[in-house]
């Protein structure tokens, strides 16, 4: 049996381009290392409740917004999404709260009635943002935030969301920031119940076009002849052909697989010395019924005389905090689940770095309670009265993305793009190998926007210009 | 490093990792003719000046590199001091 396309991995890339090749007519075959589908989109179950892991807000939904041709045509509309509040994002920078608001004009119109003397330059910022070019990844964010604008505090709130892209003082480019901002000032979501439903619906459709899922199928290696790959090898000892492979997984899982092949050094070399975006640890909170009003917005909370623009650099305690509410699945005014977020970097990880999962011992538990405890503390300045409302808590950190995501370094957000070096940082969906080609969120941006763009690249750089009109239906 | 160094040393990096001959390499010629560049390949070369030479060149200066004696002045006039 020789599948079409042959995806190693079954994150958001992997399992949209399976989707829409499987669509387009294409024997698709998705090999998945884990056990359980879904890469940064599974969610867990506790005494009854479901957890999310990577998912909890996602912009440009909308009609005409940036994600939702893309969303209409993996069937992803469907699902039930709940429209977030105007103010979709609110900013805690010690006492000084700030909101963030969907649509550009009342983006600009919220954010100057803080800052009046800046009127003018967030008209500017919003429009060039909405539209971001590929020119925009060799410009600095920080220095062109610092061109526009003369107040430090309103750089500090327009830096203080893009943790979810793994903000990065130094490198971010500026079509990063864009990217992070404009797709959720167009609109902003929820999804009402777990992410897995993202997961069963892109299955549903590859299984509905003739495709395979397998998990516990862990793609140890490439066999290549003639500059092509021919087939995948799993460490269960099967051996599977394909015409074409996609790799949804970290590029530096595929430099491991092309080592020793013949494959241009330079090229490796260039995947490998990418950077890491930094981790994250979550504390996921199950409340006692009817004590915390559900919150339709997240708020982000920095502590007092933080940075903002370096979230991660802290040890033990947190610097940030991202507050994300699930929305009540049984109409209830009141919420039951609450997740806080907060960066974590992989030196605070690398004492435990040689542990697994429940086997990382008593100095592990010490750093995740001392987290845990001030990400409550920090959280507790948006919502008093949050500590005494826990029922449960689950954490998570960077080592357990990289245990059970296979994620180097716990990394939430793949490879870090630089400004500074955009063609080597920005990865190309084709690789040397004319039948191999990557896709996720390493490539060019994170995050479900970005993932789900680049699924589309892949597809079509598979498919063909030709072809194209096939996804494009 | 002198001129003649950085020219010998490119050479036989470009023509090692892009397998051409090193003879095949003149200062005039075309780099992306000679090297046979796509554009993904084009950026590992870069890359590879990158982390060779600490030079960096942005997508911008490209078109201003068209053959070798281009890429030579450019690493001579961007090398750190």
């Amino acid at each position: 049996m020789k599948y079409d396309v042959v995806i190693i991995g079954s994150g958001l890339g992997g399992l949209a381009c399976g989707s829409l090749l499987a669509e387009a007519g294409l024997r698709v075959c998705i090999l998945e290392r884990s056990n359980q589908l879904g890469g940064c989109l599974q969610s867990y179950r506790r005494e009854g409740l479901d957890y999310d892991t990577g998912l909890h807000y996602v912009g440009g939904l909308d009609e005409g917004g940036s994600l939702h041709e893309a969303f209409r045509r993996l069937h992803l509309l469907e699902l039930p999404w709940q429209r977030m509040d105007g103010c979709f994002d609110h900013v805690l920078l010690g006492d000084r709260h700030y909101a963030l608001a969907q649509g550009f004009d009342r983006f600009t119109a919220t954010l100057s009635r803080d800052f009046p003397h800046q009127q003018e330059q967030l008209q500017r910022f919003a429009d060039r943002i909405h539209r971001a070019s590929m020119e925009d990844m060799e410009v600095s964010a920080w220095d062109y935030l610092h061109e526009c604008f003369q107040d430090e505090e309103l750089i500090q709130v327009l830096g203080a969301t893009a943790m979810r892209v793994g903000l990065h003082r130094e490198s971010l480019p500026l079509f990063c920031l864009a990217h992070a901002l404009s797709s959720y000032i167009e609109s902003s979501w929820r999804l009402r119940g777990s992410g897995n439903q993202i997961v069963e619906r892109l299955a549903r459709t590859i299984r509905e076009g003739g495709g395979e899922l397998r998990c516990r199928h862990e793609v140890t290696g490439l066999r290549i002849a003639d500059g092509r790959v021919e087939a995948v090898a799993c460490s269960n000892g099967a051996t599977i052909e394909a015409e074409n492979i996609i790799c949804d997984a970290h590029p530096e899982l595929l430099a491991r697989l092309l080592e020793g092949q013949p494959v241009r050094r330079s090229y490796l070399q260039r995947i490998r010395s990418g950077e890491n975006t930094f981790g994250i640890f979550t504390l996921s909170l199950r409340l006692c019924p009817g004590v915390i009003p559900y919150f339709n917005h997240n708020a982000y909370v920095f502590r007092r005389g933080s940075d903002v623009w370096q979230p991660e650099e802290c040890g033990e305690e947190a610097t940030a905090v991202m507050l994300s509410c699930r929305v009540p699945e049984d109409d209830s005014p009141f919420a039951r689940q609450v997740d806080l977020l907060s960066p974590m970097s992989w030196s605070t990880c690398q004492p435990w770095e040689a542990t697994t999962v429940g086997h990382r011992g008593p100095d592990y538990e010490h750093l995740c309670h001392t987290r845990s405890e001030s990400c409550l503390h920090l959280a507790e300045r948006y919502l008093p009265g949050l500590s005494a409302a826990v029922e449960r808590s689950y954490t998570s950190s960077p080592l357990t993305y990289r245990d059970y995501l296979a994620a180097p370094q716990g990394s939430a957000f793949g490879l870090r793009k630089d400004w500074r070096r955009p063609l080597q940082t920005f990865l190309s969906v084709r690789t040397p190998l004319p039948n191999l080609f990557l896709t996720g969120q390493s490539l060019v941006l994170p995050g479900i926007e970005g993932t789900t763009q680049t699924a589309l690249q892949t597809c079509s750089a598979i498919l063909g210009e030709t072809n194209n009109n096939k996804i494009q239906q | 490093m002198t001129r003649n160094e950085i020219m010998e040393q490119v050479n036989e990096l470009l023509a090692n990792e892009f397998e051409v001959e090193v003879s095949e390499i003149t200062p005039e010629s075309n780099i992306k003719e000679t090297l046979s560049l796509d554009s993904l390949s084009l950026v590992d070369m870069i890359a590879l000046v990158q982390v060779n030479y600490k030079v960096n060149i942005p997508a911008s200066d490209l078109p201003k590199i068209q053959t070798f004696n281009d890429l030579y002045d450019y690493i001579e006039s961007h090398l750190p001091a």
